[in-house]
């Protein structure tokens, strides 16, 4: 069987991407909340500014989940002038997005203490 | 729900690809102005503001791609791009497209005649109200081979009071009654019913009620039911017939119902029919008293809900042994359980799985073909590939768009294949027996087209991964430094040669079973059927009963008809009998032999029986052995007298002189008349010409009358010259008197074997397009070979190899491929044609001339396919050859 039908390379990094576009989004929300209406560049810089060096994302790559959260109804948007009066698309959340943001912040604070408490367990406590 | 907004919005973007592309351009292009103003303010050079803004931001390219394939419907649209692609491909190459299709066409076209044969009789269910619920209640007599009987009308109600499988249960039998008082006398198609016939079907009548149990009580007002057709054609649809009268062999019916022509009446399926309850039928209805032991009448029944077959079969046998207690002539005989759609489809079901079966192969051989066609196309394309490669296209992308050629060219082959289909199906009816026909209609329908489509799908898959797993994984640069030619792997050339390999094994399975078919069809036609047909014209003569009610009547008429009949030039030689052989159903009567130990009950002797006039003998030509033949002094004052055939005598009477011992036997009610043997006469083929000669009784039609028989003439006239005769004689005798089955005996023997013919005919057809298919298939191998050789043969002859080994070379090649297919081809044929064997006559399975003749055949075709390029080959000049490339 020649390896192109089996291309499991592919598939994995994938799946990479989405577990970091799925984190990506819940960031842009908690920064549309926190901040109120902003536009693309000032969501990456908010983003690059609280998570430091510690994200190694490409700006660029904000910009397709952007589009997929209002397309999915969680964020709206309009152009509008930016602070230095140049023409910018303003994004800010939708009643939807605010429901869905606390979902996921919910879900994702339970997971991560399911994490920790794993982490955080001696061998001896599973057996 | 998400998920669902999701797709929502990917088909929204599919539509509105453009606009979001601009969107997130634009956008892009904002934020980066933004960055490279806030890099500036930060005091880089404008270059390299800009450079590390970019680099931040990543690629803008590969960003917009990847939102393309996460937020589009992307495998629709590669596919739609592909298919372009494909179509275009398609219509660059004509001839290949062009030879491709044809062949599809054919391995599908076939596939989908025979399918919708297959699904007309063996897969749609029968046209009734719940029809796996219906059953054949038939009764065997295993000692004595007999399997699939009617039923003696004792058992049947002793069946019909006890039983408790069946929710009903009825009898019918069906024959030929005079319609009187409505324009031409006519014979028309009666069937004689038990009560409950039309309860069991559940339907319903167009007009009127249905007969009813009531219906079939002795001394009930005798009622019909028509059917709709009859309705239309003999009484102008009229809507009042209810309750009016019809004459039926002179005796007046009245009407009470008329059934939808949709309604068939199964085994009794001509639509010109009516349907009369039992008693009031002049010939069956003596049947239920007199002779008791002959099984005469097909019984059906409607299983009651909840009871399986299994346990209908059980009930069956225990019913059988207490039956054998309480009647010792059935001794012996069984009852069994049958699905109607078996009983009904009954012998015509192997001949069409070993056609479906046969092209299934022709379909595998056209597929061989074709991934062989597509093996060299790829090679060519090599180059093309290449270059699609080099520019980025990953394999399985490259995979994509040959596997969607393949699909569209398999798609096309289906569409034309149906089409021939469609066209073919209405002559494939002849493949059924009559009554099968007017059963099942045959057409291209849902489960057809399913069938075809998903074919094409799986001949696509089949021979479209052949270019993928050999000829596309192969090294771009290779392909681009080099030629193309260079680029032919050894493993392709392998698989090519494989390919026409297997084609010649399935040809040889498809030309064996052929070649049988054939050897057995040429025996059948050359059997003589122990008569000589030609120049015989028949006819039937009926007298309905209630007009002539008495046996002398059937003589004085006979005798009159025959005496105006040899009065006439050039019909001198005509006698009367019933039934005639083949043309009729034979009648098969047990005998016993006077003076002889009798049998054990349920063991009788039978023979076929035939009551016939002095001259039948002479007319038919059957000749005489011993004795002497019936003469116009055999009378019914005169000695009861019987002719035998060779095969009773030599059965029954191996040691001793036949002439002078005496037999029992007779028609009904006439069972039991002792006869006399007056002589022996030489064996015909009776039932049908496949079947081998058995015993067989005559008496003189004189002493043994029937109502009416079968007219035959002996004449050098014109058959229509001698069919208006004995028209018009008969009809100055009684004008009322129908005259049917106009026919001459060639004919009808002819008729005899329409099936077996048919099918040998399909069967060579395909055969011959596989035969064809391989053919091409060897070609193309060996024509590939030969210029991919060209320098190497050019080599040879510049190194002094002569014309003649060059040839032998080529020839020596194809040669290979045909005989290890003959090694495959001719084991797998042994393991097939068995299946053949319950439709030969004659041959044997493994036949060896059919095997050599095959393989004679094979080498001759292979030889001729691979002339063309060897003689390509031999003729090459060698400077040419070698500066080719």
């Amino acid at each position: 069987m020649p390896s192109f039908l089996w291309d499991t390379k592919m598939t994995a990094e994938k799946q990479k991407t989405d577990v970091q576009q799925g984190t990506l989004a819940l960031m842009v929300l908690k920064t549309l909340e926190v901040l109120g209406p902003l536009h693309g560049y000032g969501v990456a810089r908010r983003i690059e500014q609280i998570s430091g060096n510690l994200l190694a994302v490409n700006q660029g790559t904000l910009y397709p989940v952007l589009l997929r959260l209002e397309q999915e109804g969680s964020i709206a948007s309009e152009w509008g002038a930016s602070e230095n009066n140049r023409r910018a698309r303003f994004y800010r959340l939708t009643r939807d997005g605010r429901r869905q943001l606390q979902e996921e912040t919910r879900d994702w604070k339970q997971t991560a203490a399911i994490i920790d408490r794993f982490f955080a367990a001696k061998s001896e406590e599973f057996s | 729900m998400k998920a669902i907004r999701r797709l929502g919005a990917r088909l929204r973007n599919s539509a509105t690809r453009h606009s979001y592309d601009q969107r997130l351009r634009e956008e892009m292009e904002e934020h980066l102005a933004l960055q490279i103003a806030e890099n500036l303010r930060s005091g880089l050079s404008p270059a390299e503001a800009r450079r590390q803004a970019i680099l931040k931001f990543g690629s803008l390219q590969a960003i917009r791609e990847d939102h393309h394939a996460e937020g589009r419907l992307l495998f629709i649209e590669t596919f739609v791009q592909d298919l372009r692609y494909a179509l275009r491909m398609l219509a660059r190459s004509p001839g290949f497209t062009l030879v491709a299709v044809v062949t599809l066409a054919l391995g599908i076209g076939a596939n989908a005649a025979i399918f919708s044969v297959v699904n007309a009789v063996l897969l749609r269910p029968l046209p009734y109200t719940d029809p796996g619920r219906l059953v054949v209640v038939p009764e065997a007599r295993p000692s004595a081979n007999i399997a699939g009987a009617g039923m003696s009308w004792p058992v049947f109600t002793e069946l019909r009071a006890h039983s408790r499988a069946f929710s009903a249960l009825a009898g019918l039998a069906a024959h030929a009654l005079t319609l009187t008082g409505r324009g031409e006398p006519a014979d028309i198609s009666t069937v004689v019913v038990t009560g409950d016939f039309f309860s069991l079907f559940e339907t319903k009548p167009l007009l009127g009620r249905v007969l009813a149990p009531g219906d079939g009580k002795q001394g009930a007002a005798p009622v019909v039911v028509l059917n709709e057709n009859l309705w239309r054609s003999r009484f102008g649809a009229d809507p009042g017939i209810l309750g009016t009268p019809v004459t039926l062999d002179m005796r007046s019916f009245t009407v009470v119902g008329v059934m939808p022509s949709s309604f068939r009446t199964p085994f009794f399926t001509q639509t010109d029919q009516l349907w009369i309850p039992l008693v009031d039928d002049p010939l069956f209805s003596g049947w239920t008293t007199h002779p008791q032991e002959t099984h005469w009448m097909p019984v059906l029944a409607r299983l009651q809900p909840g009871i399986s077959f299994a346990q209908a079969r059980t009930e069956m046998a225990t019913f059988s042994a207490s039956l054998a207690i309480q009647f010792p002539e059935e001794h012996g005989w069984r009852l069994g359980i049958e699905s109607l759609q078996s009983a009904i489809v009954g012998d015509a079901r192997t001949p069409l799985l070993i056609l479906l079966g046969a092209v299934g192969f022709v379909l595998l051989i056209a597929c061989a073909n074709m991934a062989n066609l597509l093996l060299t196309r790829a090679t060519a394309r090599q180059k093309e590939i290449a270059v699609r490669i080099a520019l980025g296209a990953n394999a399985r992308r490259i995979a994509r768009q040959l596997l969607t050629e393949s699909l569209l060219l398999s798609l096309l082959g289906g569409l034309a294949g149906l089409l021939l289909a469609a066209w073919a199906v209405s002559s494939l009816a002849s493949l059924l027996p009559a009554d099968l026909q007017q059963m099942r209609a045959i057409h291209v329908d849902g489960p057809v087209l399913a069938f075809a489509l998903i074919l094409s799908l799986i001949a696509s898959l089949l021979f479209g991964l052949a270019p993928i797993l050999f000829a596309a994984k192969s090294d771009p640069q290779a392909h681009l430094r080099e030629s193309a030619r260079a680029g032919e792997t050894r493993g392709s050339q392998r698989v090519r040669s494989m390919l026409a390999v297997a084609e010649v094994a399935l040809a040889v399975i498809l030309l064996a079973g052929a070649g049988l078919l054939l050897r057995s069809f040429a025996r059948l036609t050359s059997t003589g059927p122990g008569f000589v047909p030609d120049h015989v014209e028949k006819a039937m003569v009926s007298l309905p009963q209630f007009q002539y009610p008495k046996p002398q009547q059937w003589t004085a008429f006979s005798n009159d008809l025959l005496a105006r009949l040899q009065a006439q030039p050039g019909l001198t030689d005509s006698a009367i009998a019933a039934p005639l052989p083949i043309a009729d159903t034979f009648v098969n009567l047990p005998f016993t032999i006077v003076g002889a130990a009798p049998p054990p009950p349920g063991s009788a002797n039978t023979a076929h029986f035939a009551t016939v006039s002095p001259d039948y003998f002479s007319v038919m030509q059957i000749p005489m052995l011993r004795g002497r033949l019936f003469s116009a002094d055999d009378s019914p004052a005169t000695t009861p007298v019987a002719l035998i055939s060779e095969a009773l005598a030599r059965r029954y009477f191996p040691h001793q002189d036949p002439i002078g011992q005496q037999l029992t036997f007779g028609f009904p009610p006439n069972g039991h008349v002792s006869r006399e043997i007056i002589g022996v006469v030489s064996d015909i083929h009776d039932a049908s010409l496949s079947s081998a000669p058995g015993p067989m009784m005559y008496v003189p039609f004189a002493q043994a009358p029937l109502w009416g028989g079968e007219v035959v003439v002996r004449s050098t006239l014109a058959p229509a010259d001698v069919a208006a005769a004995i028209r018009a004689t008969t009809h100055s005798i009684d004008r009322n008197l129908p005259v049917t089955a106009i026919e001459s005996l060639p004919q009808a023997v002819q008729a005899s074997f329409a099936a077996p013919r048919f099918r040998t005919l399909l069967l060579a057809s395909f055969s011959a397009i596989a035969l064809l298919l391989a053919a091409i298939g060897i070609y193309g191998v060996i024509a590939f070979s030969v210029s991919r050789r060209t320098r190497e043969i050019g080599t040879r002859m510049a190194l002094g190899a002569s014309p003649a080994s060059i040839l032998r070379l080529v020839i020596g090649e194809s040669a290979k491929l045909v005989l290890l297919g003959l090694a495959i081809g001719i084991p797998a044929a042994l393991l097939f044609t068995r299946y053949l064997s319950t439709l030969l006559f004659a041959v044997r399975p493994t036949d060896p001339p059919t095997f050599i003749a095959v393989a004679i055949l094979l080498v001759l075709v292979a030889l001729t396919a691979a002339w063309i390029p060897a003689r390509r080959a031999m003729l090459l000049d060698p400077m040419v050859a070698l500066r080719c490339e």
